[in-house]
């Protein structure tokens, strides 16, 4: 039996539509429907992760470079290492043969700090800075018909938040006579009004979070209510 | 073994950040790179066998909750012999994509409106304070003045939900964002240095 594109779609929708409102059966209390969605839903979602990983990754660098890649003997040879390091990690699987993974996690670990050291410098550091920086450019807001005072104001108050942000996360402190820490007069009043500013950008990310999980239940309502409508209309 | 590890790490950190200063290096960098990669997807794999091995366990025990552990060692055994035999590009993979994760990681998402909601409220009924009300505030704010409404946007809220948007949010997450990356950047050079070893060499 061959299965048509409607057909396919219609079974899709059905699968999607069933997890859907088992999800939504949470709003009753936490519930064996719901938690047989979930379960399934961790089930799948790992089981495709692996696949992702084997196909998209290990496949393609490894195993098929390996056994049938048009590369140099040494290419060949160096492909062996992470073969190697692919047999070793695969030992963690193993509680007694675990501590062999070690060695392949801390080439792991060390990768990784030294790409975290980078990418934070060139991806967050240094643009954010030139970010703070930048919005002092008068030029560069003139362009965007943004007046002198107000390109100056709101770029002082984007330095200040940023500054003062900073200074709140900074918990130097030294002990008062009655053995009590306490932190540097200025230093509290600057964090104090970080606090708020930390409050706000909270209350942005809280916002925006909000707004997405609200378009992701409408989108969730509306393949509710086509699902229903096209499914009766199958019967008229 | 101990200071094996730690000199495999700080040896592969360091020609790996070489190689974003120093030209020579980029070439070894690279290679680097993909074998950490490949690595890293044979640590995934590794990973999701060992969720099998945990909840096949719980299964063999007869642990509460045992029924949820034997439907995820099921649902994740059937896509995984499926994903290796079809490769992730088969429609059935996709069918599992589009009618399973992609619906369920919505209807989640969709339900985070009702917690939100409810955490605001606990928020508002447990600790009133000066930073619940200006973040709540905030947030009922940015909220208003981004929704689209019947009878269009709300002058002053919206122009006012903008300002704080762009001008005192901008400030506050650029802070967070730059103690995050000094944050990464101590915790990085921890590593390089050999003092943190999170890979089991203390």
């Amino acid at each position: 039996m061959v299965l048509t594109p409607q057909m396919l779609d219609l079974i899709v929708g059905a699968i999607s539509f069933l997890f859907t409102v088992l999800i939504f059966s949470y709003v009753l209390g936490d519930n064996p429907l719901f938690r047989i969605a979930v379960y399934i839903f961790v089930g799948v979602s790992s089981g495709y992760i692996a696949v992702v990983a084997f196909w998209q990754v290990i496949w393609p660098q490894l195993f098929y470079p390996l056994l049938f890649g048009a590369i140099s003997p040494l290419e060949k040879g160096l492909l062996l290492v992470p073969l190697f390091g692919l047999a070793l990690i695969l030992m963690k699987i193993s509680p007694r043969l675990a501590g062999l993974a070690r060695i392949v996690m801390a080439f792991i670990v060390g990768v990784g700090a030294a790409v975290a050291i980078a990418g934070s410098l060139s991806g967050t550091l240094i643009p954010q800075i030139m970010g703070a920086i930048n919005a002092f450019d008068i030029v560069a807001a003139g362009a965007r018909n943004i007046g002198f005072l107000e390109a100056i104001t709101n770029g002082s108050i984007v330095l200040a938040g940023t500054v003062f942000t900073l200074i709140y996360f900074h918990f130097g402190a030294r002990a008062k006579a009655d053995g009590t820490m306490h932190r540097f007069g200025l230093i509290e009043l600057f964090a104090w009004v970080g606090r708020i500013f930390i409050g706000i950008t909270l209350g942005v990310v809280f916002a925006g979070v909000y707004s997405a999980a609200l378009t992701a239940l409408i989108e969730r309502f509306s393949s509710l209510v086509n699902f229903i409508t096209s499914f009766l209309g199958n019967f008229q | 073994m101990r200071i094996f590890t730690a000199l495999i790490a700080i040896t592969a950190g360091i020609l790996v950040l070489f190689g974003y200063f120093i030209p020579a290096f980029s070439g070894l960098q690279i290679l680097l790179l993909n074998w950490a990669i490949i690595l890293a997807g044979a640590a995934a794999i590794v990973g999701v066998f060992n969720l099998i091995l945990v909840h096949s366990d719980k299964v063999r025990r007869s642990e509460k909750g045992s029924v949820y552990s034997a439907l995820l060692v099921i649902s994740l055994v059937a896509t995984l012999i499926f994903g290796i035999i079809l490769r992730p590009g088969h429609t059935i993979m996709k069918m599992v994509v589009s009618g399973i994760i992609v619906p369920s990681e919505a209807a989640l998402m969709g339900l985070l409106t009702i917690s939100l909601l409810y955490a605001a409220i606990r928020l508002l009924r447990r600790r009133v304070d000066l930073m619940s009300i200006i973040f709540l505030m905030t947030a009922a704010f940015v909220i208003l003045g981004t929704a689209s409404l019947p009878f269009g946007a709300i002058p002053l809220v919206s122009d006012f939900s903008r300002w704080v948007t762009e001008v005192l949010a901008l400030g506050g997450a650029r802070g967070i964002l730059i103690g995050v990356s000094l944050g990464i950047l101590t915790t990085g050079l921890r590593v390089l240095f050999g003092t943190d070893r999170p890979y089991g060499g203390n």
